[in-house]
């Protein structure tokens, strides 16, 4: 003790020992191992177990899919007399790939898919971008005005008016928002904005900035009505759409159906007034309590007698109609719940302010009972996306059917478990997409209520 | 709206058009009529289009001879029964696929929940996975993988798997076979004595609570209970000399005769529920152990209660009350999604009423009717239980 340090004034310092380094089997990853696999011996053995399990699952997986895997061959019974016996064909899934994601539609016209696909995602990307105004405008075109064009992409044939006017109306709305979005990315104003600065109305009256709006919309639709007028697509009737095409088309048309027909279901089922609660529950109850399959046999068989003579209601038709039915009803059930989570104060609170049932649910309860329900509706989504496939049962060609129709075909007949693999890792990477996004924007949008 | 009107000081017009009674009135008059319009549409349109084809409405055809055979069923049934007992055969083969499948997901889905839960990260990931996988791909395409895959291929009764290396529990193309149990004389004096042995149980576990709660001293009954529910049975098995025997399959031919069977598509059916409904349950299970607060497991160690019956008697009962409404509906999903097996042939409800039936008699709203009502019927009772359970926990709470 005599080497320990003093102060001038003869006072002992006090200096501690460098800390030592914690044992080396806490910490890295021997320490991570010991803590989370090798807790004691019941822990090791469960570790052992799960180890051996995962090691036969990968490599009965890696043996089937990669050692035994036949990547070239014209038809099945190659792929059984390759080099490796019992072979598994990825070529006929290879063959058929285009067919599991566009059904039969024609190869020549299959571009109208693509471009559909990418108008949308050009239209929906927008919501993502920081910098971009009108948002819920460019959101609600998207899912109000896209579907006219793409149903007529995808349809083709003669336009009757009503669709020659929309069909313009849409591209015009398209091509709009798409000058919009890159105004805002370049100058940070929007489309808006340049054209009442243009016209020369941003120093009149606030009043009369509508004015050169509407002109410039009604010129730009004038515009593509007639460049388009004599335009046409060669018709493909909906016998030919299948494949993942067909399963989004029905669980697109149903899950944008879903949300308002649910909103307006739910907000009936909690009305005071006798007669629109009772229809509202009996509708809901109704097709909840029964499976999606009867609802769709229901379709196939008893439309075509509810319906007056002369009008033929195709399968696709009816199907999707049975799923927007059926997902409507799910989706009151999920607005309920949010609605219902709402405390009771800020009912109250609406009223105290004087706002009116609509202003009170449109500004107060909804906005905030949806940020509530998004993992519920995003959950019944996925629901939806995974339901589609019953449209197989009753004969129609998505992605399932398809996936059948392909062991059906002499050159690849009997051939099942290459392509249910794929079709299951497809709506895997779907599924899993979603509610991966959902968990992270409930983070998101719950920032506000943590501590 | 500044300015509040007294009454009568405006028009009468303006005051009716302004009560918001009137106005409910008004609406439910509207919408009442617009949705009674359309029913009357539909309904006029049904009965042309019906007069058109020739075709009468009616109950009358369920009394017909059927003619088509089912391939699978507990009951007896035969071609030339009517469509009325083919209906009953669907519901007992939807009830019974269902039930089976019920029981077996819940405890599936109980211990994956719990795998999850480990503390061991291997684990815990392992039945993270199953959870997603199972979770993010459809029923139908799960049942199909599994007739396909599996059970489609299975070899011929000569070459037939014994499971577990049983020659009487085996596997084959024709399906899974496993012995008959039949029931002796006085079989029925062994089942008197099971329930009363259940009664008993629960007397005995009732005193045992009352003496606790009194004098603090507590007591197992595990061995009391159990020689009550299985000893006392067994004794009076054995008493009135074994009246159960086993018909036991055995190969004849070219085939299994004697005990009973279940085919492969209803295998299939039955591994794709439990599986696919298991990993919601795990989901359950988890959220649910998880929703008990961490204040409670500390309360209960503060107190000297030991982690085995921190576990049961304070984190299992409060876990249960977020676990069983899901759990419930979940299991009326079960029921629903039975109905999927029409995709491999198996012969539930939907399969052999609206689609056989359906299209050999071709009375479409009736069957269609009968089929819904069956549904509504299960599920109502379901959630009517369900109602039940929750105003009993809703008064437990305070």
């Amino acid at each position: 003790m005599s080497d320990a340090p003093t102060t001038s004034d003869g006072l002992r310092v006090f200096k501690p020992k460098p800390s030592l380094p914690p044992p080396p089997a806490t910490t890295g990853v021997i320490g991570w191992m010991r803590f989370n696999l090798f807790d004691g011996i019941g822990s090791s053995i469960t570790t052992v177990i799960g180890l051996l399990l995962l090691g036969f699952l990968a490599i009965s997986f890696y043996e089937w899919a990669f050692v035994r895997g036949v990547w070239e061959a014209a038809s099945r019974q190659e792929c059984r007399l390759s080099p490796t016996e019992f072979g598994t064909c990825w070529a006929g899934v290879e063959f058929w790939f285009t067919r599991f994601i566009y059904g039969r539609y024609p190869d020549a016209e299959i571009w109208r898919l693509d471009l559909m696909a990418i108008v949308f995602i050009a239209w929906m990307a927008p919501l993502w971008a920081p910098k971009v105004t009108a948002k819920v405008m460019v959101g609600l075109s998207a899912i109000l005005v896209f579907p006219f064009m793409a149903g007529y992409f995808f349809l083709g044939g003669d336009r009757n008016w009503f669709m020659a006017i929309m069909v313009a109306v849409s591209m015009t709305w398209f091509a709009g928002t798409m000058i919009h979005v890159a105004a805002c990315l370049l100058t940070g104003k929007g489309l808006g904005h340049w054209i009442i600065t243009l016209s020369g109305f941003s120093s009149r009256d606030d009043r009369t900035h509508k004015y050169p709006l509407l002109m410039a919309a009604v010129v730009a639709f004038g515009i593509v009505y007639f460049v388009i007028q004599s335009w046409q697509l060669p018709i493909v009737g909906t016998n030919h759409w299948g494949g993942l095409f067909l399963t989004l088309v029905i669980s697109g048309i149903g899950i944008a159906s879903a949300l308002p027909a649910g909103i307006v279901l739910a907000l009936g089922r909690r009305s005071e007034m006798p007669v629109i609660r009772v229809m509202c529950v009996t509708f809901i109850e109704l097709f909840r309590s029964v499976p999606l399959i009867t609802i769709l046999f229901m379709a196939t068989t008893m439309f075509p007698l509810f319906l007056p003579e002369g009008v033929v209601f195709n399968k696709l038709a009816s199907a999707i109609v049975a799923v927007c039915l059926f997902s409507a009803a799910y989706m009151a059930e999920t607005v309920r719940g949010g609605l219902q989570a709402i405390p009771k104060g800020q009912y109250e609170a609406a009223e105290a302010m004087g706002l009116g049932y609509w202003q009170s649910m449109g500004l107060i309860i909804m906005p905030q009972a949806l940020k509530l329900m998004i993992p519920n509706i995003v959950g019944s989504f996925i629901g939806l996306f995974k339901d589609t496939t019953l449209v197989s049962i009753i004969g129609l060609f998505d992605l399932l059917g398809m996936i059948s129709a392909i062991s059906q075909d002499p050159q690849w007949i009997g051939l099942h478990h290459e392509p249910l693999f794929t079709a299951a890792l497809i709506y895997f990477i779907g599924c899993l997409a979603m509610s991966k996004y959902s968990q992270h924007l409930e983070r998101k949008l719950g920032a506000g209520d943590r501590r | 709206m500044a300015v509040v009107e007294k009454p009568g000081s405006g028009s009468d017009l303006s005051t009716i058009i302004n009560d918001e009674r009137y106005r409910a009135i008004f609406y439910q008059i509207l919408v009442f009529g617009i949705v009674g319009w359309v029913f009357y549409s539909l309904v006029d349109n049904t009965l042309t289009n019906m007069a058109n084809q020739g075709k009468a409405a009616g109950f009358d055809f369920l009394l017909g001879t059927a003619g088509f055979s089912i391939a699978w069923t507990p009951l007896d049934y035969k071609p030339d029964d009517s469509y009325l007992f083919v209906y009953w055969v669907g519901i007992v083969n939807t009830l019974l696929i269902s039930g089976i499948a019920i029981v077996l997901t819940t405890i599936l889905g109980f211990v994956v929940g719990i795998l999850r839960l480990s503390k061991n990260w291997l684990i815990s990931q392992m039945a993270a996975w199953y959870v997603e996988v199972l979770r993010n791909t459809p029923l139908l395409l799960q049942i199909i993988f599994w007739y396909l895959g599996a059970f489609a291929n299975l070899p011929r009764p000569k070459q037939s798997i014994e499971l577990l290396g049983i020659d009487w529990l085996v596997l084959n193309n024709r399906g899974l076979y496993f012995p008959n149990a039949e029931f002796g004389d006085l079989f029925w004096m062994t089942a008197i004595a099971f329930v009363i042995g259940i009664a008993g149980a629960i007397w005995l576990n009732r005193k045992a609570t009352e003496r606790q709660l009194a004098t603090g001293v507590y007591e197992p009954t595990l061995v009391k209970t159990l020689g009550a529910i299985v000893g006392f049975p067994l004794v009076v098995f054995l008493v009135t000399g074994m009246p159960l025997s086993w018909e036991l399959p055995v190969l004849k031919g070219f085939n299994y005769q004697g005990g009973t069977f279940i085919l492969p598509a209803m295998c299939s059916v039955l591994v794709a529920l439990v599986i696919y409904h298991s990993s919601f349950v795990a989901e359950m299970v988890r959220a649910g152990i998880l929703s008990v607060s961490h204040g409670q497991t500390e309360a209960a160690y503060s107190l000297g209660i030991k982690p085995s019956w921190t576990m049961r008697l304070v984190i299992i009962p409060q876990a249960m009350r977020a676990i069983i409404p899901p759990m419930i509906s979940l299991w009326m999903n079960v029921v629903k999604n039975s109905s999927l097996a029409i995709a491999i042939g198996f012969p539930d409800l939907v399969s052999v009423f609206m689609q056989t039936s359906l299209n050999q008699s071709g009375h479409a709203i009736e069957i269609v009717a009968m089929v819904m009502l069956f549904y509504m019927t299960v599920s109502l009772t379901i959630s009517g239980c369900l109602n039940i359970y929750n105003k009993k926990i809703q008064l437990r709470e305070r």
